[in-house]
């Protein structure tokens, strides 16, 4: 491939090098070549939309810019909120884009809109991101599930989360950080009693599988080596064993002790690990709220990349941190920001981004991008690229019908990838 | 009738196969081994025939019948005995789907009989958190599950990849539901129950897409305006509002009846091929339109004369859905075997897991009669509603979701594999399958015959035996280990 063209050509061009449409993961040589990789992915989201004012991308002393004044970050040049002072120490680990230009600006559509990539339509749900890394990359070697989502509330399978990959690719949410039902062995059941047990049943169903289609037997037997793998790393949802100072360092609230549990889940081998942290929908009284929120983010965030860059895990984990939407900069009648897809701002860490970067910039007011803006489909092929997956090389495979794993018509932010 | 609409030849199933499948759709459960063999050494050539009509004719149908169009038209929103009465009831006593139908789409909450079939609309106008009333959610039910057509796409534009769809279609049904009130059970209304505002004018909207204005009066999708009656806001009402009384009123013209005579009609085509669809879907696992909610043009079905035929004559029999399915079991399709290449295997359902599970270990009787479960007295540790409940919980799809196949997923391999629920199953007590077991010498017949409806191989007895020579020490324990392996195994899983 000549490096020096442009992703653009690569685009119209794509057909041709698939060989008429054949994507190359069908060569299993490939596959296997990236599934070998241990690359792993945290995926924070601040659900209801983050005001990239009190964060990322603060205008302090403009009309727009609320009671808080800007600090300086590890990286000379580049300012965050006050709000966020352990982060600002650390931007030497990130890269933060604050020229997002996205285009649904309702959290029912854009929730699903931004996680999904927003490909053009084509009639067909597309996976979450991280149902199309479980499925690029495989569970990886701890055959733990590949999709976990730790979340406050309820806890279960999401399938339509996996789109037209499949519900075998869905998110399994952890409601509360908690473990699912039944995860334990029964107590009246020995370990060798169980085991033995399972075993016969694997035997029993190789037998019915022999004389019929073998996917229904595989189906099965995948949801039991799942359990029984989660079974054996039950200790990834207690966070009770670790040190104090642990539990201390990441907050006492929601957000930390989610957090805690979802660094137990990367260092136990879960490919993709998604946190979520609900009420940023900061309509009303939006200084006192994010003075509130924030500083928990600030603290469960960094001591996350601590922790990451302490264990050796960030060089293989792509970390991501965003929201549905950024807030508008106009202060509305109840002190509150409202939602704005127009200008806001994402943080990412760790494998493949380039650290200590700041990408594109917003106007005075923050109202508007003044640099090139970057929709969804953008970070998408961003964050492929930063796995070492190519987005013009690769396609899904929709019973047949080969589909692009990111929006066919945007590149990758060659900025931000190292 | 129905072989010449199907084509080829195939392979049939035999007898143990079709046994398991004719009970696990007629009866929710699995047949007794006593029954297996009994249905096995009968030599009658007609012995096929009789057992379906045997099956169709017990209570258990009406109740299995419910439970599958439970799933089918609520998809897991919860359960609702008045609901439930009323299906048991229509399917007790083979009530045409037309008239089903047309008590779903307009109840008569004061009505004792029909006012169970009330809760397909007001189970869908309860308010969710701070969402608003979901009226088109309502909207699109009514068309996906009486028509067999997905008209949500038409709300704010005509639907961008099916051309039979226009905004209208969905609009005409959506002027009716976004004139419901849903209002609370009261001392003359035991149910929830919906009342309708005055409609004196046509319903407008507008396309997101080019902005062209349009209206239309009540309508059935692809059908004719309700031609609303010209009256003034005051002359509308036969029992006019009142604040005062907080009477709701009564509008002198209901759109809800309307298009309840309207819609179940012999001349509306995809009434019949809906039914005839789903019905078919449900027995043998795959639709001849699929989806089942997507009737249209460039959607054709896989096997057109064959739905052709299925909705012709349904009609002609006045809906009568007994017969229809006494058709299909009857037709080599259905009887085919599972080893044929195109045959789908179904997964069971919660409900059918269940069931089978509570026939199999014998725990069925002693569940029904626990209604007062003491924690402390392991027999009577459990009711048949706790098994309900973590059976749902463990096997069903998420709500609101057409519910095509029960998935496998770590929830349902975490409850078998570690809950209670099974366990206690699986212990012996008095009159259940392990104690029965145990006290055989040679149990293998009894335990192939009792899970999985068919006698061991060879190769499965000599297993069964080497099992209980490695785990001799307790014997029951051996057993329950095994029948645990057969009740997890796919084998037992599919209807197949």
């Amino acid at each position: 491939m000549n490096p020096l063209c442009t992703p653009g050509e690569h685009h119209l061009s794509r057909r041709a090098f698939l060989g008429g449409g054949l994507s190359l993961l069908a060569t299993p040589v490939l596959a296997e070549a990236l599934k070998q990789k241990d690359k792993q992915v945290l995926f924070v989201w601040l659900d209801g939309g983050l005001s990239q004012l009190e964060s990322w991308d603060p205008k302090p002393n403009t009309e727009f810019g609320g009671p808080f004044r800007s600090i300086k970050t590890s990286v000379p040049g580049v300012h965050f909120s006050e709000l966020m002072p352990k982060l600002a120490k650390q931007m030497h680990k990130l890269c933060v884009v604050r020229s997002m230009c996205t285009k649904d600006n309702a959290h029912s559509s854009g929730v699903d809109r931004i996680q999904r990539g927003d490909p053009t339509n084509r009639g067909v749900p597309y996976p979450h991101f991280g149902a199309g890394v479980a499925k690029l990359l495989g569970p990886g070697s701890s055959g733990l599930p590949p999709y976990v989502w730790i979340k406050p509330g309820s806890g279960g399978f999401r399938a339509e989360d996996a789109g037209f990959l499949g519900p075998k690719y869905g998110s399994l949410a952890f409601g509360d950080g908690k473990p699912p039902e039944n995860l334990l062995r029964h107590p009246d059941i020995s370990v060798e009693q169980d085991a033995a047990r399972n075993e016969l049943r694997r035997m029993l169903d190789q037998r019915f599988a022999a004389k019929r289609e073998k996917r229904v037997v595989e189906a099965n037997a995948s949801v039991f080596d799942m359990a029984e793998k989660l079974m054996a790393r039950a200790d990834i949802f207690d966070t009770s064993r670790l040190p104090e100072r642990d539990r201390e360092r990441y907050g006492r609230h929601d957000l930390g002790q989610h957090m805690l549990v979802a660094r137990q889940m990367l260092e136990a081998g879960v490919r993709f690990v998604k946190v979520t942290s609900y009420g940023w929908d900061t309509h009303g009284d939006n200084f006192n709220a994010h003075a509130t929120m924030v500083p928990k983010f600030d603290q469960a965030f960094s001591a996350m990349l601590e922790d990451l860059e302490a264990s050796g895990l960030l060089k293989t984990t792509l970390v991501i941190c965003l929201s549905e939407f950024g807030r508008t900069p106009r202060i509305n009648g109840h002190v509150g920001r409202d939602h704005w897809p127009e200008a806001w701002s994402i943080a990412m860490a760790g494998h493949g981004v380039r650290h200590g970067t700041l990408i594109g910039e917003t106007n005075d007011k923050g109202t508007a991008v003044k640099s090139q803006p970057y929709d969804i489909g953008s970070m998408f092929h961003t964050w492929y690229r930063a796995l070492g997956i190519d987005p013009l090389r690769t396609e899904f495979d929709n019973a047949g019908q080969p589909l692009p794993i990111a929006h066919d018509e945007m590149i990758p932010i060659k900025e931000a990838l190292s | 009738m129905l072989a010449k609409a199907q084509g080829q030849k195939m392979t049939p199933a035999d007898d143990a196969e079709f046994l398991r499948r004719v009970w696990l759709d007629f009866d929710g459960g699995v047949p007794t081994a006593d029954e297996a063999r009994a249905f096995f050494a009968d030599k009658a050539a007609d012995k096929r025939s009789k057992l379906i009509d045997k099956l169709i004719t017990a209570p258990r149908f009406a109740e299995r019948m419910a439970e599958a169009f439970n799933v089918m038209l609520m998809e897991r929103r919860g359960e609702n005995e008045p609901w439930k009465a009323w299906l048991v009831n229509a399917f007790q006593s083979n009530q045409p789907w037309d008239a089903m139908v047309r008590e779903m789409l307009a109840p008569d909450f004061l009505n004792e009989k029909q006012r169970g079939a009330g809760y397909f609309i007001t189970r869908r106008l309860e308010k969710v958190g701070q969402q608003d009333t979901d009226y088109p959610g309502l909207t699109r039910d009514v068309g996906r599950m009486f028509m067999g057509v997905d008209l949500q796409c038409c709300q704010c534009h005509r639907h961008l990849s099916v051309d039979d769809y226009k905004q209208i279609d969905f609009n005409g049904l959506f002027a009716v539901y976004q004139n419901l009130k849903l209002q609370t059970a009261d001392e003359k209304h035991k149910t929830p129950w919906v009342s309708e505002g005055a409609i004196t004018a046509k319903y407008e909207f507008a396309s997101v897409l080019t902005s062209k204005k349009a209206q239309t009066a009540p309508r059935v999708p692809f059908g004719e305006e309700v031609m609303i009656p010209v009256s003034t806001a005051d002359d509308a009402w036969l029992v006019k509002p009142d604040r005062k009384t907080k009477e709701v009123g009564q509008p002198k013209f209901s759109p809800l009846h309307e298009i309840a005579q309207r819609l179940p009609v012999p001349e509306n085509p995809l009434f019949a091929k809906n039914i005839a669809n789903r019905v078919w879907f449900l027995f043998i696992g795959k639709g001849i339109v699929e989806p089942l909610d997507l009737h249209h043009t460039d959607n054709p079905p896989a096997n057109p004369a064959l739905l052709e035929l299925l909705a012709k004559e349904l009609t002609a029999r006045h809906f009568d859905l007994r017969w229809l399915i006494r058709e299909i079991a009857h037709t080599q399709t259905y009887q085919r075997s599972s080893t044929s290449a195109d045959t789908h295997q179904r997964h069971l359902t919660a409900e059918q897991q269940l069931r089978a599970f509570l026939i199999v270990t014998g725990e069925r009787e002693r569940l029904e009669k626990n209604t007062k479960p003491d924690v402390k007295v392991d027999s009577a540790k459990y009711s048949l509603a706790d098994f309900q409940k973590a059976f749902a919980a463990a096997l069903a799809n998420p709500a609101k979701e057409p519910e095509l196949n029960a998935n496998p997923s770590l929830r349902s391999a975490l409850f078998l594999r570690n809950s209670d629920h099974v366990h206690w199953m699986l212990t012996p007590r008095p009159g259940n399958l392990i104690e029965r077991l145990a006290a055989q010498a040679d149990p293998a017949e009894d335990l192939y015959l009792s899970t999985l409806t068919r006698l061991p191989s060879a190769e499965e007895k000599d297993q069964l035996k080497s099992w209980l020579a490695t785990h001799a020490s307790d014997k029951a324990q051996a057993l329950g280990d095994f029948a645990w392996a057969l009740l997890s195994s796919t084998e037992f899983f599919v209807n197949h």
